[in-house]
């Protein structure tokens, strides 16, 4: 192509017309896989494990420190398998976690305080970035989705409640409140009521002697970290299914008026989407 | 987006001056996306509390029901009207199609994602949590709640239209998409859509047996699965890479056997 001179452009010479069709496509992609990501990853979470991380007095010892690891490790995981294998970007954990993020916040904050008049305090969404960090390091250590999971789906599980201690334990410090022994957050949550959400349908962890020893966070985020490792297999898999391009033939061809001579070559549509499997095109892996 | 040019008297020197794409377009139907979104949360937060609390309440169906029917009446018109204007000025000619116009027509199909993107966002991200929210302070006595008119009967019509007209655009103007259905694409677009008829099950389960708002219930995961399919934007975005690859590679072509006729 020409373009006049070459600029360079990651670590390459380019000519200035490729250059800026690069640029410019490659910051619509950005801003593209943000909002998609953001949109998809917060509508999966939001109605898997939401319920945990909306209310401060749901992000229990038992079933918050269980479920958000193991519903907030899949889209990191699908993104990981095309952004590492397709771009050898050691990012896609944190972009992901980024993105869900942006989107609760937004929310937390529009939604839940300016419109229902919730208090921040009272919906704060967990903390997952560092355990996102710490799954992106090892897969670009280990170069390795097996060993990803074996050790960066665990410490992505295991990481989760230390991460989020450090702003949640104020919550957790009981109060007396009309003679009964509450944490924080539990009052705060009975003082704002949510009509839709009786008290017993919360789901959290249930008093009884076994959690006197304090073991629950540990037990759980072990579990966590177990069941961690077959998502991320799994969800590395879904990311793979989902970035094949696959193509089929158009049938409706000769209603739209298009004739033979519009299509592509046999050879070059091979060349550009792979090998053809009966009348269908799959990529090469 | 773009329309149908003929190239026959334009020469590659000329074509080059032109933009990669229909920016300005873009940037004016994203304004006015953000526009909307804009003013539907402004119409919540004025309206939610004075005149959303009762379905019954006279005010409700002034306020309420109003902007569902103007929604339901809206939208489904641009639908026809973008799409039928999509199908009619369709490229009959595609197999004439130069290689800079074709790339052209690339960027504007990755722009029409990047709307389509943008107003997904604003259904699954926004005004869906947003939803949990208005249903933990007033309990629901209808189907039609002010949440539920925005997000079900406003945003996701909305990104319909895009979803549908971007592949629309893809397959009439784009030689590989007119000859090749993009199962991707087919799924970026067909996964959330079928969110709206995913809603028919969710109203009905809250209506006869769930009045509780647990967001995690059963009862959703219809939503998140129809969610996942957002992932093959992916494989899309990889397809047209590949395609613009392609197409950049002939123009290369073009360009020297050009310059080689000029010596």
């Amino acid at each position: 192509m020409q373009g006049g001179t070459s600029v360079r452009l990651y670590g390459l010479e380019w000519p200035k017309e490729s250059a800026r069709i690069s640029r410019v496509f490659d910051l619509l992609v950005a801003a593209i896989l943000f909002l998609a990501v953001s949109g998809a990853f917060h509508l999966h979470y939001m109605l898997t494990a939401g319920d945990w991380d909306m209310w401060i007095d749901w992000k229990d010892r038992q079933w918050w420190v269980t479920l958000t690891p193991i519903m907030a490790i899949t889209f990191p995981a699908a993104l990981q398998y095309v952004f590492w294998t397709k771009f050898r970007l050691p990012i896609a954990a944190t972009f992901a976690v980024v993105c869900l993020l942006f989107g609760q916040w937004i929310n937390r904050y529009f939604g839940f305080h300016l419109w229902s008049y919730f208090p921040m305090s009272e919906v704060i969404p967990a903390l997952l970035i560092p355990g996102a960090l710490v799954l992106d390091i090892a897969l670009l250590l280990t170069g390795n989705f097996l060993f990803t999971a074996m050790s960066g789906a665990f410490a992505f599980a295991l990481l989760f409640y230390p991460t989020n201690w450090f702003w949640l334990a104020p919550y957790r410090l009981p109060v007396e409140v009309m003679g009964q022994l509450v944490s924080v957050g539990d009052y705060i949550s009975y003082a704002f009521t949510r009509t839709a959400l009786p008290e017993y349908i919360r789901l959290i962890e249930r008093g009884t002697l076994r959690t006197f020893g304090g073991h629950s966070a540990i037990i759980a985020s072990f579990f966590s970290a177990f069941v961690s490792i077959l998502m991320y297999l799994a969800w590395w898999h879904i990311g793979m299914l989902l970035a094949r391009v696959v193509t089929t033939p158009n049938t409706l061809k000769n209603f739209m008026g298009l004739t033979d001579k519009d299509e592509p070559a046999e050879a070059a549509q091979k060349a550009i989407d792979g090998t053809s499997l009966q009348g269908r095109s799959v990529a090469a892996e | 987006m773009s329309i149908t040019m003929t190239h026959n008297a334009k020469s590659a020197a000329e074509d080059r001056t032109q933009p990669l794409g229909n920016f300005k377009l873009a940037a004016g139907v994203t304004l006015a996306v953000l526009a909307l979104m804009v003013f539907w949360r402004i119409f919540q937060q004025v309206y939610a509390w004075s005149a959303g609390l009762d379905s019954t309440e006279p005010a409700f169906d002034a306020a309420w029901m109003t902007l569902l029917k103007v929604e339901l009446s809206v939208i489904p018109l641009l639908w026809v009207v973008t799409w039928a204007y999509l199908w009619f000025t369709r490229d009959r000619n595609l197999g004439a199609l130069k290689p800079r116009e074709e790339l052209r027509r690339y960027f504007n199909l990755v722009l029409f994602n990047f709307v389509y993107a943008f107003c997904v966002w604003f259904a699954t991200s926004f005004f869906a949590e947003q939803d949990a929210s208005w249903h933990q302070v007033v309990v629901r006595d209808t189907s039609f709640t002010p949440s539920h008119i925005v997000l079900f009967y406003g945003t996701m019509p909305l990104y319909v239209l895009f979803g549908v007209g971007s592949f629309l655009y893809a397959m009439t103007r784009l030689p590989k998409f007119a000859t090749q259905i993009s199962i991707p694409f087919v799924l970026a677009v067909v996964g959330p859509f079928l969110i709206l008829p995913n809603l028919g099950y969710n109203e009905w389960g809250h209506a006869f047996f769930l009045m509780e708002e647990v967001f995690s219930y059963p009862l959703h995961w219809g939503f998140v699965v129809m969610g996942w399919s957002v992932l093959a934007l992916g494989g899309l975005l990889i397809q047209i890479a590949m395609h613009m690859l392609e197409v950049i590679g002939r123009l290369s072509q073009e360009d020297q056997a050009s310059v080689a006729t000029q010596r």
